[in-house]
C-alpha cells in the first residue's frame, strides 16, 4: 500500500512543481527601489508631488509585466526632511532590505548625509538634491544627478536678468540657511564672471518678519533688479509683499520657489506678484501656442485618467522628474540586463540623450550631472496653470 | 532705518508677550514649560483658520484661538507637569515640556501643511501704510495690555493673590489650604490663553506657521532672562531690548549674526546681572 501513496505524492509533487513553473508563482526576484522622500516635514510639498511621479511610474512598468519579466517593489522611507533618519533609512535599505536602487533623498541637506553611504555600498544612486557637492565621479562613482545643479537654475536667472532685461545693478538677498547662504555667494560669484558686481547683498533670516530694510538699502544702492535665492516662501512673500507696499516696479528674478501656488496665497495682492521671474524647465513651459512638450502632455493625460479632470494644482516638474527616476532606473536594468551595480553603473555612465519627460539625460565617465544647462526656461511667476507656466518674455 | 526699529519693536512685543506666558506659568509651578511659544504659534494657525475657513466674525475667532492655546495649557499641566512634579524635584518636566511641545508641533505640520499660510486683515486697512501698518501695532498693542492686565489681576484680584502666595512659598501657600494643583491648572490655562492671544495678534506679522513655536519658546526665554524672571515689566522691557537690538543689528551687519547676537545679549546680561535687569535676588537666609 505505500508505493502507491508515494509515487501519488511524487506524482503530485511533479505537478505542483510544472504548474508553479507555468504559473509563474516563483517567478524572477524583484527590483527592488529604495525611495527617501521627506513625505511629512520641510519641503513635503514637492516631496509628495514626486512620490506622485514615483508612485506613478512604478504601477505603470508594474502592469505592463515588469522589466524583463521582474516587478518593480518600491521600498518608500519618509525621513520627515531630518538627515538623521535619512541616514539611518539609508542604511536599513541598502543592509536590511538589500535594494538594488537608491532614490532621493528629496533635500539636498539630507543627500549629503546619504549619497557616501550609498556610494560605500555600491549601490547605484539617482540624487535629486541641487547642491554641486553631491556627486563625483570619483568619490561617489554610483551616484548619477537626475535634477539640475543649483549653479544652473542660477545660471538661468543670471542671463535673463542680464542678457534679456538688460540689467546692471543687482541686488542679491539670500537666507541664511546653509543653503541660502550658498546659493547667494554663487550668484553673487557667477555674476562678478560676467562683469557685474552686485550693488546690494545681504543675508536675511528665513523666518524674518520684515524686508523693508533690505528692499530700502537695495533700492537706495541703485538696484534695477532683485535677485533673491531662498527656497523659503515665507521670506519670498514678504520680499514681494514689500516690494508692492513700497510701490516700487523693480524686476524680481531668482529661485524656483518664487512661483510656488502658496506665494500667492501669502501676496497683500494679487498683482504683487507681477513682473517676477523664476528659474523653470523648458518641459513645463507653454510654448507661444499654450501647448506644452509631447512628452509633457502624455504625462498629464496620464494623470487626469488617474486623477480624475480636475485641474493639477501642484508644480507638474516635481512629478516629472520623480517618473523619470523611475523610468531611468528602467532604461538601466534592461541595458545592463540585471541588476549588478557596476553594470548598471557602466550602462548610466555611457547614457547619451534619454529622453525623459522632466528632461533628456546624458551622463559620462567624469559627468555625474545628466540634467542639460539649455533645458532651464526662465517662466513668469505668476501664470501658474494646470501644474505648468508660460515662458518670461 | 525706522522701519527697522517698527520691525524690531512689533517682533520683540511678540518676545515678550511669550515672556508673560512663561511668568505666569512659572509663578505657581517654578515650570519654565517649552509649550510656552507653541501657545502662540496654536492662536495663529487656529486664528486663521477660523477666520479663512468658516469666516467666524472676528471676536469669535479669536475667542476660540484663545481657547486653543487655553487647552494646551490645560494640557501641558495635565500630561507634562503634575506628574512629574509630583514624583521629583530634577528639571524633568524641562523633557517631558520638550516632548509635549515637539508632538504639537509636528500635529499641527501633518494637519496644517509645512508652508505658511496668510493670516487675514483684522481691522480694515490699505496696505502700504508703512510703519503705521496695523501688523507692527497689534502686537505690541497686546504685550502692554497683557502685562497691565497681569499687574491689576495679581493685586486686584484673589486668585491674582493666590498666585503670588504660590510664586513666594508653595509648601507654605499649601499649608494654608490653598488647593495648589487646581490654582496652577488655572494658571496654565489663563497663560496659554494669552500665549493665544498674542499669536492672533501677531498673525499678519508671522504669518500662520506651523514652525513658529520653538522660535518663540526660545526668544521668549531670553526676553524674560533678561528683563528678569517674575517680573512683567521685564519681560517687556526684555522683549523689546531684544527684538530692536536683533533688528539693528541684522540692518547694520546682516542676518547671519541675528541669533548670536540675540543669545551673546542673554550671555551678557547672565555675567553682569543674573537675576535679570528687573529681577530680585534670591537670598537664602541661614
Amino acid at each position: 500500500m505505500k508505493r502507491p501513496i508515494l509515487s501519488h505524492l511524487r506524482a503530485g509533487v511533479g505537478a505542483l512543481a510544472l504548474l508553479v513553473l507555468a504559473t509563474g508563482v516563483f517567478a524572477q526576484e524583484p527590483i527592488r527601489i529604495g525611495w527617501l522622500s521627506s513625505l511629512t516635514g520641510p519641503l513635503s510639498s514637492a516631496a509628495i508631488a514626486e512620490n506622485q511621479g514615483v508612485q506613478f511610474a512604478v504601477d505603470e512598468i508594474n502592469r505592463a509585466g515588469g522589466i524583463d519579466g521582474r516587478k518593480l517593489e518600491l521600498i518608500t522611507r519618509d525621513t520627515a526632511g531630518d538627515p538623521t533618519k535619512a541616514v539611518n533609512f539609508a542604511k536599513q535599505l541598502v543592509f536590511t532590505e538589500k535594494v538594488h536602487f537608491i532614490i532621493g533623498p528629496v533635500n539636498s541637506g539630507e543627500s549629503l548625509a546619504t549619497v557616501p553611504i550609498v556610494a560605500r555600498a555600491g549601490i547605484p544612486n539617482l540624487v535629486i538634491g541641487t547642491v554641486d557637492e553631491l556627486v563625483d565621479a570619483k568619490k561617489y562613482p554610483n551616484a548619477f544627478r537626475v535634477i539640475n545643479t543649483n549653479r544652473q537654475w542660477i545660471d538661468g536667472a543670471n542671463t535673463y536678468a542680464l542678457d534679456v532685461l538688460k540689467r546692471r545693478k543687482v541686488a542679491v538677498i539670500g537666507d541664511t540657511s546653509g543653503y541660502g547662504t550658498s546659493s547667494a555667494k554663487t550668484a553673487a560669484e557667477l555674476l562678478e564672471k560676467a562683469g557685474v558686481k552686485p550693488v546690494y547683498s545681504v543675508l536675511v533670516d528665513p523666518n524674518k518678519t520684515d524686508l523693508a530694510d533690505e528692499m530700502n538699502k537695495a533700492k537706495a544702492a541703485g538696484a534695477d533688479v532683485i535677485m533673491p535665492w531662498s527656497a523659503a516662501t515665507g521670506l519670498l512673500a514678504r520680499l514681494l509683499n514689500t516690494r508692492g507696499d513700497m510701490g516700487w516696479n523693480v524686476p524680481v528674478v531668482g529661485h524656483p520657489a518664487l512661483m510656488a501656488p502658496p506665494i500667492g496665497k501669502l501676496l497683500n495682492k494679487p498683482e504683487y506678484w507681477g513682473n517676477t521671474v523664476a528659474a523653470g524647465y523648458v518641459s513645463t513651459t507653454y510654448d507661444a501656442k499654450g501647448k506644452l512638450p509631447a512628452n509633457t502632455q502624455a504625462l498629464i493625460d496620464k494623470l487626469h485618467d488617474r486623477l480624475g479632470k480636475s485641474e493639477i494644482d501642484y508644480m507638474l516638474w516635481w512629478v516629472a522628474l520623480g517618473y523619470d527616476t523611475v523610468r531611468i532606473v528602467e532604461h538601466a536594468v534592461r541595458q545592463a540586463h540585471g541588476t549588478d551595480p557596476k553594470a548598471i553603473q557602466k550602462v548610466l555612465a555611457n547614457t547619451k540623450g534619454l529622453q525623459g519627460v522632466y528632461a533628456t539625460y546624458s551622463w559620462s565617465a567624469s559627468q555625474r550631472n545628466g540634467f542639460p544647462d539649455h533645458q532651464i526656461m526662465m517662466n513668469q511667476a505668476n501664470s501658474f496653470k494646470d501644474g505648468a507656466y508660460r515662458a518670461a518674455r | 532705518m525706522l522701519s527697522a526699529l517698527i520691525a524690531g519693536l512689533a517682533t520683540g512685543a511678540l518676545y515678550a508677550a511669550a515672556a508673560l506666558v512663561y511668568n505666569v506659568m512659572f509663578s505657581t509651578s517654578k515650570v519654565l514649560s517649552v509649550t510656552t511659544g507653541h501657545t502662540a504659534m496654536l492662536g495663529g494657525v487656529f486664528g486663521a483658520w477660523f477666520l479663512q475657513a468658516f469666516a467666524l466674525p472676528l471676536p469669535v475667532a479669536l475667542l476660540g484661538s484663545m481657547a486653543i492655546g487655553a487647552l494646551l495649557g490645560a494640557l501641558t499641566d495635565f500630561v507634562a507637569i503634575r506628574r512629574v512634579l509630583a514624583r521629583s524635584d530634577e528639571h524633568l518636566w524641562l523633557l517631558s515640556t520638550l516632548a509635549l511641545a515637539t508632538m504639537v508641533q509636528q500635529a499641527v505640520a501633518l494637519w496644517w501643511g509645512t508652508e505658511p499660510k496668510p493670516f487675514p486683515r483684522i481691522i480694515p486697512q490699505e496696505f502700504g501704510a508703512g510703519v503705521f501698518d496695523q501688523k507692527y501695532w497689534l502686537p505690541v498693542a497686546v504685550a502692554i495690555a497683557l502685562a497691565i492686565g497681569l499687574e491689576l489681576f495679581y493685586r486686584g484680584t484673589l486668585y491674582g493673590k493666590l498666585f503670588v502666595a504660590m510664586s513666594e512659598d508653595i509648601f507654605a501657600a499649601r499649608a494654608r489650604g490653598i488647593p495648589t494643583e487646581r490654582i496652577r491648572m488655572f494658571s496654565y490655562v489663563m497663560a496659554g490663553a494669552m500665549g493665544g492671544l498674542a499669536g492672533f495678534a501677531a498673525g499678519q506679522l508671522t504669518f500662520a506657521y506651523f514652525a513658529l513655536g520653538l522660535t518663540l519658546t526660545l526668544n521668549g526665554f531670553i526676553a524674560l532672562a533678561v528683563g528678569g524672571l517674575g517680573s512683567n515689566l521685564g519681560a517687556l522691557v526684555g522683549g523689546a531690548a531684544l527684538g530692536i537690538l536683533s533688528s539693528i543689528a541684522t540692518y547694520y551687519v546682516g542676518g547671519e549674526f541675528q541669533q548670536t547676537i540675540s543669545v551673546g545679549l542673554l550671555m551678557l546680561v547672565l555675567l553682569l546681572k543674573p537675576e535679570g535687569l528687573f529681577g530680585t535676588r534670591n537670598v537664602r537666609p541661614v
